[in-house]
């Protein structure tokens, strides 16, 4: 049965061709099938019966002789061309129908409708206008048979075949354009999705190709990379992380970071820096913790998707053993060597000034102006050598801020003490003022800010030949409030403003060496400014002047930069 | 009669700026040149009337014999001055003590504070 049906289907997508022959094939199957029926009828009665045997026997052979053609037509069809078998089975039709019957009968009579079947056909089996050449080649035969009986010519029935052939044509027509159009539409749909999948098959093997090159990318990493989701799950870790934490991969991935911190490897100071972070949410970059004999370096990120959405944390785990090392010797080789050094420092500071204080009788003008430039000149020296101490107390992580109650007229003051002479003595006038919105006290480390307030009162007295210096104390906003050192000295070049911040890196060389700076003051300061969660911009015009503003938190909880950095 | 200044300090050329800073206003000055020698001065001798302590000793810490003066009963009256170039163990005793100075030590500066230190009149 399901054959059946899909012998019957004819599908609108298949070419006409194809289609054609199919229908011819339907058909062919039909006439066969009466022919056999007729052939096994005939049979059975020439055997049963003995009335009208000449007539019986002539519909067998004539049943046979369809039966052959059908099979020929078959061939032809299946084998050569479609269009010649449906022309073949056509002519073949009528030729049947002009044999089937008494040509009176074929002429005018009840065979006579036979004809316009293969008209019909013609418009589906050929093509449209093919119905108009088989009503002419039916207009023929008839006309014949009825010409050789002597009738004339049945000129109604040949009007009738020809409106017949038209109808035909109309409608065949239609309904080629029709499947024309929707093989259009099939086609372009066919496109469309072959396109759609070739597009889908990229973009797989592009994702493929992506993701294997992620995955060898984090395989061959050296540092430790363990990715989190939101709830601090690890999703995900690079077989690096084994040889870093020296523990097997199960004890890392699926698992949640609180578990992995409890391991005892981990020193108990390093364990709250890294609750402390889970439950602040920040990142700093580059903290250092103890891992049994190990010193790493922790560098947090957030992961965000392409929504904006933060999807959980990678972690970077760095084997920080040996510069830690080499950072602790350094550390210790500076602070031996600038406390070696302050000492004789301080034993030539203390005779100049005894020069100058005449002690050991009394100093012609030449002689105290001698021992003043011998002071400046060591206090220079032990001035680079305080920022060389900082600098590398900085790098190793030693540098703490203690936050306290600081009170904001103290700091003006003991400015003043300390800065009011070198001011006077450039003929400068150092001015202040303290925002009135500026609460009086709040939380800071006295000594930094003070640190962070003479080195930059010192860098613009250095820079300033004429004019003045203003310090001024203000209100920020809510939670901040800030410091700002503005002066009305040479200015620095815009190209240079955005490295004056850096470690050892100074405007102009030459003019600087001039007046004795040394290139770390300001990364000191900005360095210090970080650890108490701050910031420094700075704002200058050549010839005109600078200002520096730092902005800092208002109250601190015991400044938790300077924690982190502090293993 | 003037007063008593004990210096303990271990460099030599700081401890001889700062005995004449002392000296040129009037102090008697004594030296102690390291912890030891300094404890057994303070153990023996009579007390000073100011001690200026450097941290940073031989043999025993200037911590050490600053806990050691604060609990004899003698030099209650004793004005004591830490010298150090650690800033942060200057904040560390400041509580303890009447004066913290940061090393570098200006001979002016140390001069003027222990000429206001002496007894009125």
């Amino acid at each position: 049965m399901d054959y059946f049906d899909r012998f019957l289907t004819i599908s609108t997508a298949d070419p006409d061709d194809a289609r054609k022959r199919k229908i011819l094939n339907i058909l062919l199957a039909g006439t066969g099938g009466v022919s056999i029926l007729a052939v096994l009828l005939s049979i059975y009665l020439l055997a049963t019966s003995q009335e009208d045997r000449g007539e019986t026997s002539l519909i067998l052979w004539g049943s046979i002789a369809t039966l052959v053609g059908v099979l020929v037509i078959y061939a032809v069809n299946y084998f050569w061309s479609g269009r010649v078998a449906a022309f073949l089975f056509l002519v073949f039709l009528n030729t049947v129908f002009a044999f089937t019957d008494t040509p009176e009968q074929v002429v005018s009579g009840r065979t006579f409708f036979y004809f316009t079947i293969p008209i019909f056909m013609a418009s589906i089996l050929l093509s449209p206008v093919s119905s108009f050449i088989f009503a002419g080649i039916t207009s023929v035969i008839i006309s014949t048979i009825a010409v050789s009986i002597g009738f004339s010519p049945n000129s109604p029935a040949i009007i009738g075949f020809f409106l017949l052939a038209f109808v035909s044509w109309l409608s065949a027509r239609s309904l080629e354009q029709a499947l024309d159009e929707l093989r259009a539409i099939n086609l372009s749909l066919d496109r469309v999705v072959a396109e759609r999948t070739q597009a889908l098959a990229e973009s797989l093997s592009r994702e493929r190709i992506e993701t294997g090159r992620s995955q060898a990318i984090l395989n061959s990493i050296a540092d430790g990379v363990i990715v989190f989701d939101k709830e601090w799950n690890a999703t995900l870790a690079n077989p690096s992380i084994r040889g870093i934490l020296d523990i097997p991969l199960e004890l890392v991935v699926q698992k949640n970071f609180r578990e992995l911190i409890e391991h005892p490897r981990l020193a108990p100071r390093s364990r709250q820096l890294l609750i402390a972070m889970i439950d602040h949410g920040t990142q700093p970059v580059g903290f250092r913790i103890e891992w049994s004999e190990k010193t790493l370096s922790v560098s947090a990120a957030q992961v965000y998707d392409n929504q904006r959405q933060n999807i959980g944390t990678v972690i970077v785990f760095r084997d920080f053993t040996r510069e830690a090392e080499v950072e602790r010797l350094k550390s210790t080789f500076v602070g031996i060597v600038s406390h070696e050094l302050r000492t004789p420092l301080n034993a030539i500071l203390g005779y100049a000034e005894m020069f100058k204080e005449a002690v050991y009788g009394p100093m012609n003008d030449k002689q105290v102006n001698m021992a003043d430039r011998i002071m400046k000149n060591t206090q220079r020296l032990l001035g680079l050598i305080n920022d060389l101490l900082d600098q590398a107390q900085m790098e190793a992580g030693k540098l703490t801020i203690h936050a306290q109650i600081v009170k904001t007229a103290d700091l003006l003051e003991s400015l003043h003490g300390l800065m009011d002479k070198s001011a006077s003595d450039k003929s400068l006038k150092l001015t202040s003022e303290i925002d009135p919105a500026l609460p009086d006290s709040l939380t800071g480390d006295p000594a930094r800010l003070q640190q962070i307030l003479v080195n930059l009162v010192n860098n613009a007295i250095k820079f300033t030949d004429q004019g003045s210096i203003h310090v001024r104390l203000f209100l920020h906003d809510n939670s901040r409030w800030g410091i700002e050192v503005s002066d009305t000295g040479q200015g620095i070049p815009e190209s240079e403003l955005h490295f004056i911040f850096d470690t050892f890196r100074q405007v102009d060389g030459a003019a600087t060496r001039s007046r004795g700076g040394f290139g770390l003051g300001l990364s000191i300061i900005k360095q210090l400014v970080g650890l108490m969660n701050g910031e420094i911009r700075v704002q200058s015009k050549l010839g005109e002047g600078s200002a520096f503003i730092i902005t800092l938190p208002l109250f601190s909880p015991e400044g938790i930069s300077a924690k982190w950095r502090n293993t | 009669m003037s007063e008593l200044a004990l210096i303990i300090e271990d460099d030599e050329d700081l401890a001889n700026i700062f005995a004449e800073a002392l000296r040129g206003i009037g102090y008697t000055v004594e030296h102690a040149a390291d912890g030891k020698i300094a404890q057994e001065r303070l153990r023996n001798g009579t007390a000073p009337y100011l001690i200026l302590l450097d941290m940073h000793l031989p043999h025993i810490s200037g911590a050490n014999l600053l806990a050691e003066i604060k609990q004899d009963e003698r030099f209650a009256k004793t004005t004591i001055i830490i010298t150090t170039a650690d800033a942060r163990m200057g904040e560390t005793y400041g509580d303890q003590t009447d004066f913290v100075l940061i090393k570098p030590i200006s001979f002016v500066q140390l001069r003027d504070l222990t000429n206001r230190l002496k007894p009125k009149g």
